[in-house]
Order: structure tokens, then sequence, then C-alpha cells
């Protein structure tokens, strides 16, 4: 485990969903947010050495992104590095360099813009090809194979936890509320469940000096490199990161206050909560749509594009626990469980666990 | 905080293409080579690391996910284009330091040779607003600062053409290597221009391959033979090449970004006298200007000095060997290629060279490059231990 | 099928992609297109006058601000002769440069014409001097960066 003398706290964040803003090209789209949250950290550059950042160059349509982006989210002349990755990951990689004793500040950044890239077509490289990408599959396909495996052992369908999410959705400030779109949904999604492909930045200053947020536990796991390995009404590798993160956390689901779980659509959100202990198999849903603790933030319906979404789920913990949420606030919690998944199709995944200290 | 080690090694050889082995299988045979030079299985790797530089060159969009060995580890990967190797290393050592892990898999692919067009592909890498409708390429960015070296320091095409054939003729004596060349200057400076001053022999070849690495953390090497990390740096420097080539504190030839590397690396290892305390420098330089660019950033000589580097490698026997591999000029798996070199660096510093072994070495260099000459880093390897 | 085939499966990467120039990228754009002038932004911080025009400093992390033109003349500050053809990128000869314009703090990549290239070793002297440029516009610029070009004094 982590460094007994090391701890880490959450010094400013910010968080940026927009659509098409032809205003910014995308360096400036990454710029803006990451100047934000050093503002929101107090402004000052100093003693940032480290700059740790999750980007996919397909996404980014630039073959090597980190070298036009990484400049705009503050590595000049810093020791930065880039995770091809999800945000939570770089988080956690964020994470191990302060505990490394490597820095002492940190700028983490992610970001993603759905409405410069063609998020279907990207979706389709991720699969070999060799077995998978002749057959024209999608992150979403395996999603919808996902839910399927879910529903047929427990039955039931998404329509009230949809509409809770997105009434959540409509009350979080940041969230996504003009422009953005969806993909087609496959049997058995539906447009409800789909999540709102917009363009997202996220950006956050982590710190070894005592702040309100402190980090109180992290792990990570991997589920099998072939999907048919993998059993999909559950989430093994979410289950082994969160058990991670609550061990080094010393606390169960029952002594968390917020939930916010990353997945491509509300059956994996509602999946992700029973693969972290909270809701049991097979009422994922009902406590999406019955407890206002799961995804205050609308998750998916508030915005998506990866790789920035493990991150985003992070800041919106933080700003829960800090009493800054807004609209979406939830009364006072103390401690927020976020997780975030990367490619392909929830293969690794990130839980972090954040305490008000 | 603990020291790490490099306790194994393994390589596939590099070479144009591996039609015989999917991604994943070349991945895999890597790894296993690692793993067995460390005498472990995969159950006592606590975590993985890939490295995998631009997807575009092997048209595979999430090919690191062959790295997926052992169940339900930590895993991440990372894309830092011609560091991507190296800072793959450093993420695993970062990782073992932070004490979430006691032993780090790191493993790097190149699958190039999937691309019909690589150098179509690597002019996708720059700024689509202002720059990419430029014939800018990976050979032509090196071109512009090879004419700003022969200007600046007094550099010839003839300098360039001898460090070229040194390291084509080092390669001959590494299995691994895709292009083994036994040459001389003159046979590189009659090979066809590419782009002024570039000669076709002095680029490298576009490789296949990968490489991969155990990484352990002191109370578990035992008394294995182990390469320890004595010191580990990365700067970053602006993207835009414009803005540094007048720069006043350093211009686009001083590469700033890796003496930051160097300086780091060195005070961590305690290196103060380099050309004394290193006997073996792997250098990513896939063009002899990168490799004379990096002698005064590794505190070598002053820059003015440089073409008289050049030379005096030939005739003294002290000074540190460089690239005894053959460096990137021998092969250039580019997600991987600074990965080898810090690969090649721990065979130096536990004595598994081979044939391509330098006698007595004590500390070994290997530094990384990519973007544009704007990602640098340094590792340092030694036999002793250094907190 | 031999025991020792080993099958290949053609594929293809080709994405479709909208890059958004941005505000400042736009307003340099429609500069060179209506006022044929290269124009720069100065940073708040280091008041380094940064070219091409940028919405902010990376190495300030700070906005930039004021607008201002360089040129139209500059100094080559370095320069490449790409003499060999590469599938999809143009036909060689080609010289490529960076200059810094008069009045600017940073260099401006763009190809160099009117120059005799018939000897490489000479060309490549000539420019080895450093010599002094002019941007030279096409007859109808599109607001694109091949708007212009540089050529010898």
């Amino acid at each position: 485990m982590a460094l007994e003398n090391v701890s880490v706290y959450v010094e400013g964040v910010a968080l940026e969903m927009s659509w098409a803003d032809p205003r910014r090209n995308l360096s400036e789209f990454i710029f803006d947010t990451v100047r934000n949250a050093l503002d929101d950290a107090g402004g000052s550059l100093d003693g940032i050495t480290s700059v740790v950042l999750a980007a996919h160059d397909l996404v980014d349509g630039r073959s090597l992104s980190s070298m036009v982006t990484a400049p705009a989210a503050g590595a000049y002349l810093r020791d930065e590095i880039r995770y091809g990755d999800d945000g939570a990951g770089a988080f956690a990689a964020a994470v191990t360099r302060l505990e490394a004793g490597e820095c002492e500040r940190t700028i983490v950044a992610a970001w993603g813009r759905s409405s410069e890239h063609d998020v279907d077509a990207v979706s389709r490289t991720l699969f070999d090809p060799i077995f998978a990408r002749p057959l024209g599959l999608e992150e979403l396909h395996i999603s919808g194979m996902r839910a399927q495996d879910w529903r047929r052992r427990h039955g039931g369908d998404s329509r009230v936890a949809a509409k809770q999410r997105a009434a959540a959705a409509a009350r979080n400030p940041r969230a996504l509320h003009k422009g953005g779109f969806k993909s087609a949904a496959s049997y058995p999604l539906v447009e409800a469940d789909l999540p709102l492909w917009g363009d997202v930045a996220a950006a956050m200053i982590l710190t070894t000096k005592p702040t309100g947020v402190r980090l109180a536990g992290l792990g990570q796991s991997s589920e099998p490199y072939w999907i048919g390995d993998r059993t999909l009404h559950e989430a093994t590798a979410l289950r082994q990161a969160a058990e991670r993160a609550m061990r080094e956390a010393r606390c169960k689901p029952a002594e968390i206050d917020i939930f916010e779980i990353d997945g491509l659509t509300l059956y994996d959100e509602a999946i992700g909560l029973e693969a972290i202990g909270l809701a049991k198999p097979g009422s994922g849903l009902d406590a999406l749509a019955g407890n206002e603790k799961c995804n205050p933030s609308g998750g998916g319906a508030a915005g998506y594009c990866a790789p920035s979404m493990g991150l985003v789920r992070i800041i919106e913990s933080v700003l829960q626990i800090q009493g800054r949420a807004g609209g979406n606030q939830i009364a006072a919690p103390r401690r927020a469980l976020a997780t975030g998944s990367s490619v392909v199709a929830g293969q690794t995944q990130t839980a972090v666990i954040l305490e008000a200290a | 905080m603990t020291a790490v080690a490099v306790i194994g090694v393994g390589q596939t050889n590099y070479r144009r293409a591996h039609k015989d082995k999917s991604s994943r299988e070349l991945i895999w045979e890597a790894s296993k080579m690692a793993l067995e030079d460390a005498n472990m299985d995969i159950g006592g790797i606590d975590a993985i690391m890939a490295g995998i530089a631009p997807e575009a060159l092997s048209g595979e969009g999430s090919v690191e996910r062959g790295g997926m060995m052992g169940v339900g580890k930590p895993f991440l990967r990372i894309n830092t284009g011609g560091v991507t190797g190296s800072s793959t290393v450093f993420a695993g050592t970062t990782y073992i330091q932070s004490g979430r892990a006691k032993a780090v898999l790191v493993v790097a692919l190149e699958r190039m040779g999937q691309a019909t067009s690589s150098q179509q592909v690597f002019n996708t890498i720059f700024d689509p607003v202002y720059e990419k409708d430029f014939p800018l390429t990976t050979i032509t960015m090196a071109a512009l600062r090879a004419s700003m070296l022969m200007r600046m320091y007094g550099y010839t095409e003839q300098h360039w053409a001898e460090i070229a054939a040194r390291s084509f003729r080092n390669a001959c004596r590494n299995p691994h290597a895709h292009l083994k060349l036994d040459i001389t200057a003159d046979d590189v400076l009659k090979s066809p221009l590419l782009a002024w001053p570039i000669h076709r022999y002095e680029a490298c070849p576009m490789s296949e391959g990968a490489c991969a690495m155990v990484l352990a953390a002191e109370d578990i090497v035992g008394d294995r033979n182990a390469a320890w990390v004595q010191g580990a740096a990365s700067t970053s420097d602006s993207y835009a090449m414009g803005d540094r080539i007048r720069r006043p504190e350093a211009t686009l030839v001083d590469l700033l970004s890796l003496r930051l590397s160097a300086e780091r690396a060195f005070k961590q290892a305690g290196i103060d006298r380099p050309l004394e305390q290193i006997q073996a420098v792997e250098l990513y330089s896939a063009f002899s200007s990168a490799e004379a660019m990096a002698y005064p950033a590794l505190h070598f000589c002053k820059p003015e000095d440089g073409p008289r580097f050049v030379e005096a490698q030939f005739s003294d026997p002290s000074l540190p060997k460089i690239n005894p591999s053959g460096g990137p000029q021998g092969a250039n798996p580019v997600s991987a290629t600074a990965m080898v070199r810090i690969a090649e660096c721990a065979l130096q510093v536990r004595g598994m060279a081979g044939e391509r072994q330098v006698a007595d070495v004590d500390r070994a260099v290997a530094t990384g490059q990519g973007g544009a000459t704007q990602f640098s880093t340094v590792c340092v390897l030694g036999k002793k231990k250094v907190h | 099928m031999s025991e020792s085939e080993l099958i290949e499966i053609a594929g293809q990467w080709n994405f479709n992609y909208n890059y958004f120039a941005g505000e400042s990228a736009s307003r340099f754009f429609r500069e060179l297109r209506e006022n044929q002038r290269i124009m720069g932004t100065r940073c708040t911080k280091c008041r380094r006058l940064l070219v091409p025009a940028r919405a902010f400093c990376d190495a300030c992390m700070e906005r930039t601000n004021e607008w201002e033109a360089v040129g139209p003349e500059g100094t080559l500050d370095t320069f490449t002769i790409i003499t060999t053809q590469f599938p999809g990128l143009p036909k060689p000869p080609i010289v490529m440069a960076y200059v810094t314009l008069d009045g600017a703090d940073t260099a401006l990549i763009n190809l160099v014409h009117g120059l005799d290239m018939s000897d490489i070793d000479k060309a490549a002297r000539r420019l080895n001097s450093l010599p002094r440029v002019r941007t030279k516009f096409i007859d109808e610029p599109k607001g694109r960066i091949t708007d212009f070009s540089f050529e010898l004094i």
C-alpha cells in the first residue's frame, strides 16, 4: 500500500462540457480548463513540476496528440506523461507520483471532443482487426450484449432509472444542456440508455499539502483480453478495483455518501453499482432510480466523451464533498467513491475514494 | 523510498514485419522472455504498463490491450510518442516507488509493418491548423536541425556519416538488430539524399518488435542479477519549434528538455563527471544530428566541441561507448525504441550483452527523445543501489 | 491452403474530422486572406510576440491579448531541402524553412520558393547564410497557411 507518510489532497478542479464551440481549437479548449483548475487552486504554478494527462490520438485526430496538446495543459519544462487511458487512470498515476515523492503538486487533465471526431468509427478501431473488427463491433454493441445478459438473468427495464438520470443531469449545472448527440441504440438498449456525446475537458491539481479533500483509497484492475473470456453481466475488474480502494480507505459501501460510477450506458452504470457492492445483483437499476446518492451528476446523460469521464466522476465527487456541486448538491456528504473505465468495453477500471479532510 | 531494479529483459528480434505473429503474440513473446530472465511467473507481477505510440502506425486502436496477462492487474497504457518506451518504464518505477507494487511488467510494442505509408502517418502528428499542409515528417524535422548544427557548431556531412556508419557497424554485433550494415562513412555519403543534409544510410529503419522488462522493488530482488535504476527523469518542452529557434535560454538544437532531464537523473545517481562515471550510452538518436545534440545535453562536451567529440570517439578508448547495440539506426521500433535503450543498458550493466558487451560497465545511460524533439528522458542504470 | 500460409487482412485507416481552428487561428487566416499580412499575439506575462497568432502562451500558461502584424520581411533561421518523394506528400525538391519575421519573437515555418534548385549543395550554401526573406502571397488567398510562402530578397 501507499507510503504511510504521504497523503494526497485535491487543491483545485475544473470541468467543461460543451458542444462544437468553434471559437477554440483543441489546445485552447484544453488550456481553458487547465487554467481554470489552476485558478481554482489559487492561480499559481509554483511547485508544479508534474503533469499527467489522459488523451487518445484518434479522439483528438492528431496521430500523436500530446505533442500538440500537452503544452496547453502546462507541460512546458515539466515532467509530463500522457496515458492513452481513462482520466481516472491518469489520476491514479498522478497519485503514485506524489506518493513516490517525485513531486509535491501535479496537474492531471483529460479531454475529448465528440464534435471533432467520428465517435462510432473510432470505437470500431478498438477491436482487433483479425477476429472482431470485420464484424463492425462497437463498444456500444458490447454494452448492449451486457444489458441483454443482465436482463435475461434479472428482468426489468431501464425506464424509471433513465427518467431519474435525465432529471439529475438537468439539475447538474456542469452538464451539457444544449447540443451533443446520441449514437444509434442496438437492442435491448434504447436511446435514453445511451451516453450523450459532448465535448469534455476535466482538470485537477493534486498536492501533498493538506486541503479540504483527501484521497482515502485507490484501486485498479483489469478484465481479460478476450471479450468472450469475460462475465458480461458483472463488472469483475470494477469489483476488484473498488474492493482494493475500500480496503485502503477502511470503509464499506454503506459508509460512502456519494457514488459516481462511470459506465458507457445506463446498464453499465447499474452493473457498476452492483460490482462495487452498493446494490445487490439485479438491483442496480433500482438504485439508480431510487437512491439519490447514486450518480447525482446524471452520469452519462450529463455529457460523455472518452477518455475524460473517470476524471469527470472524480471532480463531481470533489465538488459534492466541498458543497460546491450546485443544483445537484446532495446534503453534506463526507465520503465519495468515483470510478473510471477504459477501453475495450470497460476492460480497465479505477476506483477512487475521497473524503472530507 | 525503495530502490528499483531491472531484473528481467525480453526482446523479440526487430525486423521490417513479423508476418508470422499477431500483435498480441509479439507482446507475449517479449514478456515471457523478460519473466523467464527474472525467474518469475506472471502471478508475481502486481501491475502492467504497456507502451504504444501512434496507433495509426499499426492501424490498430487498442493494441496495447494485448498486454493483458495474468488476472485482475492494474493496467495502464502510455503514449508519449518517441519516448513511449521510457515513459512506460518510468510509470513502472513510479508505481513501485509509491509502494503500490513490488513488481511491474513493462512492455512496448511497435507494429508499424502493418502501415503502408508511415511518413504519411508521421505527417498527421503535426498541428492540423497551422502545419499540416507542409511536408513535415520525422526526416525533415531532423534535417532542419542538422542544417542548424552545421552552421552553428561546424559539423559537416562527414560527421553525420561517421556517426551513422559506426552505429550500423555496431548493429552487426546485436542479434536483435534489424539493419546490420558493415559500411563506412563514404558509403553513407554516396547513398541517396533524402532531405538535405540527410542521406538514406543515415536514416533509421522502420522496425517491428516488442521489448519487455520486469522491474522490482529492492526487497524482492534477492540474489537476481540486477541493474539498479539510479536515476530517471523526463521533461517536456513547447511543441512549437518556431518558439524555440531563438529562445534565449536554449535554441532548437540545444535540447533543453534533455539537458534538464540529464541534470536531474545524474543528480539522483550521484554523477558529476559523466565521461568518467559512465561506460556505455544508448542514445535515442534516430539521426546522427540527434546524437550530436545529446552530447552537450549530457555534459559530454560543450556544443562547439561536438565535432571534435565525434572524432575523439574513434581514437580515445576511455570515452563511453555510444550505442553499442547499434542504436535506433540498427532498429527503430518507434513505440519500443526508448525502452530498448534502457533494456540494452540493463543488459550492459548485468554483463549479459553478448558480443556487444562493453568491458567493465558500472553505469550505463539511456536517453529517450520524442515529439518535435520535445519530450526527453534520461535513465541511469548501475551495478550499485542508490537511494 | 498450405500449412505455412500466413493470412494478411487488408485494412483501411481513414477517419473524418472537423478540426476547429478557433478564434485566434481564424482571425490569423482571415488576415491572410483579406489583408495579406501575418499576425502575432502577445503574451500578457512574458510579453513575447508569438507567431502564428494563438490564444495562450504555453511557457507561461497565460492568455495572449494584443494583436500585431509582423514582417513582411524576416530572417531565415533554419531549413531543409526535401529531395525524395514520399507517398502522399508533395513533389520534391522542396525547401522548407523557419523564418523569424521582423517584429516577431518566434519563428514561422513555410516553404521557400524562387531558388535555383539545379544544384542542391549550392542552394544549401545559399540558405545556410541565413538570408533575408520576404513573404509572398498567392494571387487568390483562401485563408490557409499555404496562402503565402517565403522568397529570398
